[in-house]
């Protein structure tokens, strides 16, 4: 550990560093959600049952990190539902004041970061590499902001070095990436309650976050004199403490923005698969699997140093050039109305049309 | 097919079969023994543990058929149903006795993976063809209810039986719009039991004294549950069907009007009961005098023929009955079967009354409201 040498930035700048880029990766977690609600939105209308699904895994978490906020402030849980449509969490008791801010902070954040700490952890035991704390030199705001990027970056290249070179015969590689794209699909905060909210967007999220946090500035300072005093207790003791403690959050917002990435080649997939024509619409998601064993077989008699990242390069580029080819010749017709004719006859054999 | 079932003014409404996922339970055991399959095949092959598998060709077979029916044993537990466990037993049992047969000894782990996925596509089309054999037909009077694969078995409800609907939606059922709606019958079919035991075992003493205890706990608890082919097993789109067959049964449900109606029947039915009753009574009452009918006067009837002769027929002699003094009993009888009838009446004139009167209101309303529209 390098000897803290005490300067005004070191005593009160440093300390918003982490604080600082944990705020940037969360902003860009958000950005990123956004964007993934979009495509999801687009794709709607004629996937209902699948964007039912993702909202129900967003559900899911908003209603568990709900409860985990009457846990902690030992409210106690008296009833939990969690449904597609509306998730509900009732208290046993009713607490006001501190509490309250408490349990109502973990609804408003825990679904950002629970998913994403679920993937953290069982990406320590796939990956097992790049959980590294940044060790600092001098403890100044810029080089406390320079150590906490480190390290997301270390983290970063060695997920993405993972995803290159995973094993798609491997089970455990196969299970991790599924985890990663089936939470991908629900890391965002959807509307817990009975009404139904048409547009819950980036600046839904943003304004309800605001007005917690306004809603109580004593708390904040409270939390912020509390940050202050752990920071200055562990710059004494140990810094990497505190910088680890925001490092761990950034690693989350991280692991986040990767599982989300990963959702776009998926949703990309089904929509393109929706302009071509029924019968052929299931051959671009045979491609994905196929076209990596062929590969995986073909590699065992051409000799190849990266029979992984080959097969995976493969994988994609087959994947693309058969949605392509099809989205060229087979592409179905866009006047088609979005019902089949045949569900519109009833079961006494009368035709009916769609108008009533 | 199913027009040739139905009843006279039978009308079809819809006929249904369960959705392709609703049977997930027993598709999820298919899946299992993939998944299992799969990751036996890469431990003992591929994985960097493959070496602790090398000692013995059947280590791989011991730890797939282990695991295969600890998860048999825990899932028939969950789900109440020792099937599981005997399947997935016959699935273990049915790889060994390969493997003695053909003599596959030194390919355990590649058998394990192919059997394991041509074992999971017989599941598979087996759930499917259970699936299929389901049918729903939910007419204007009843829902037939269909299914089974060897054992044809059929259920009829009406709707006037129905005492009670439960309707589920689980996770899957939330996201595709499937659910399962089971109608109790006032018998009670439709209803089961979840049973829960505990029970616990103390062994003292090592050698010589023994002592044996035996603790248990039982809890029942009543809960609608029927065999799939008995109820509307995972039917799409669930919010509809459970709708229609709502709307069914409640039409099905005596109003109150209708209610008022079977009670003044039965009024009327019971007064003319007691009136018969009386009548009969008043008959065996009177007594069997012998009376001399006396001619009062004669009477000369003509008629007119075809031809329009008159034709003068022979004088007949009215016949007058001799008043008879009533007993006392027989005043009581006549008298009570004159309040009888006033109560008759009056139960007569009512009902139309508070008839008219409801008819009449809406009429009332819509007048005003025209007015008030005119005024507007």
């Amino acid at each position: 550990m390098a000897p803290v040498t005490l300067t005004v930035d070191t005593l009160f700048a440093a300390m918003f560093a982490p604080i600082l880029g944990v705020f940037i990766f969360w902003f860009l977690q958000l950005f990123f959600i956004e964007l993934q609600k979009r495509m999801l939105g687009r794709l709607r209308h004629r996937h209902e049952a699948f964007c039912r699904f993702t909202n129900y895994i967003g559900m899911l978490f908003q209603t568990i990190s709900q409860a985990l906020g009457y846990t902690v402030t030992r409210s106690g849980i008296a009833s939990f539902q969690a449904t597609v449509n509306y998730g509900e969490v009732e208290p046993k008791k009713e607490k006001e004041g501190v509490f309250e801010w408490i349990a109502r902070s973990f609804l408003l954040f825990g679904p950002f970061f629970i998913p994403s700490g679920l993937i953290l952890l069982v990406s320590v035991f796939v990956i097992g590499r790049g959980f590294v704390f940044p060790a600092l030199v001098q403890y100044t705001f810029v080089e406390s902001l320079t150590g906490f990027f480190a390290s997301l970056t270390s983290y970063a290249k060695e997920v993405v070095g993972f995803l290159i070179d995973i094993d798609l015969l491997n089970p455990v590689h196969v299970g991790w990436l599924f985890v990663l794209v089936f939470l991908g699909l629900g890391i965002r905060p959807s509307y817990i309650g009975h009404e139904r909210k048409e547009k819950i967007d980036i600046l839904y999220d943003l304004r309800h976050i605001k007005d917690h946090l306004v809603e109580k500035p004593l708390y904040l300072l409270v939390i912020f004199l509390f940050l202050y005093v752990f920071y200055i207790v562990s710059l004494f003791l140990n810094p990497v403490v505190y910088i680890g403690l925001f490092t761990l959050f950034g690693w989350m917002s991280l692991t986040a923005i990767i599982a989300i990435l990963m959702t776009f080649p998926l949703l990309l997939l089904i929509k393109a698969t929706d302009w071509i024509q029924p019968q052929w619409k299931i051959v671009p998601f045979l491609s994905v699997p196929i076209s990596y064993i062929v590969a995986r077989v073909a590699f065992l008699y051409i000799p190849t140093s990266q029979i992984g990242r080959m097969s995976l390069l493969v994988m994609v580029l087959s994947t693309v050039v058969v949605t392509i080819a099809l989205l060229r010749y087979k592409k179905t017709n866009r006047f088609k109305t979005p019902p089949k004719m045949k569900h519109m006859r009833v079961a006494d054999g009368k035709k009916r049309t769609s108008k009533k | 097919m199913v027009k040739k079932e139905l009843l006279k003014n039978e009308q079809m409404e819809r006929v249904l079969s369960p959705h392709p996922l609703s049977f997930m339970k027993l598709q999820s055991l298919c899946i299992f023994v993939i998944v299992w399959g799969i990751i036996v095949w890469w431990l003992t092959d591929f994985s960097e543990y493959a070496g602790m598998f090398s000692g013995n060709d059947w280590f791989p077979l011991i730890l797939w058929g282990l695991i295969l029916l600890l998860v048999g044993v825990i899932a028939s537990l969950v789900a109440i149903q020792w099937s599981i466990f005997f399947l997935y037993l016959g699935v273990l049992a049915g790889a060994v006795g390969l493997i003695f047969w053909q003599h596959w000894e030194a390919y355990i782990p590649l058998f394990i993976f192919i059997y394991s996925i041509a074992v999971s596509i017989v599941g598979f089309l087996i759930v499917e063809l259970y699936r299929r054999s389901h049918k729903y037909i939910i007419t204007n009077l009843r829902i037939i209810f269909k299914g089974g694969i060897f054992t044809k078995r059929e259920r009829t409800i009406r709707y006037d039986k129905i005492a009670d609907i439960d309707a589920k939606q689980g996770v899957l059922g939330q996201i595709f719009g499937f659910g399962t709606i089971i109608p109790v019958s006032q018998s009670g079919f439709g209803l089961g039991s979840d049973k829960t035991m505990a029970a616990g075992g103390v062994e003292l003493g090592s050698t010589k004294a023994r002592f044996f205890g035996f603790a248990g706990g039982g809890k029942e608890v009543q809960t609608p549950i029927a065999r799939s082919y008995y109820e509307l097993h995972g039917v799409y789109p669930y919010k509809n069907v459970k709708q229609l067959v709502e709307d069914l049964v409640q039409s099905h449900v005596p109003t109150q009007y209708q209610k008022e109606q079977s009670e003044f029947q039965k009024q009327q039915v019971d007064i003319q009961t007691q009136m018969r009753d009386l009548l009969h009574k008043h008959v065996s009452d009177q007594p069997r005098r012998k009376v001399g009918r006396q001619p009062v006067e004669e009477e000369t009837e003509e008629e007119e023929t075809e031809e329009g002769e008159v034709v003068q027929k022979v004088p007949r002699k009215k016949v007058v009955e001799p008043e008879e003094a009533f007993q006392p009993e027989q005043v009581d009888i006549q008298q009570q079967m004159k309040e009888l009838l006033k109560k008759q009446k009056t139960a007569r004139v009512n009902p139309p009354e508070e008839e008219e009167a409801e008819e009449e209101e809406p009429e009332e309303e819509a007048e005003e409201n025209e007015e008030g529209k005119e005024k507007a």
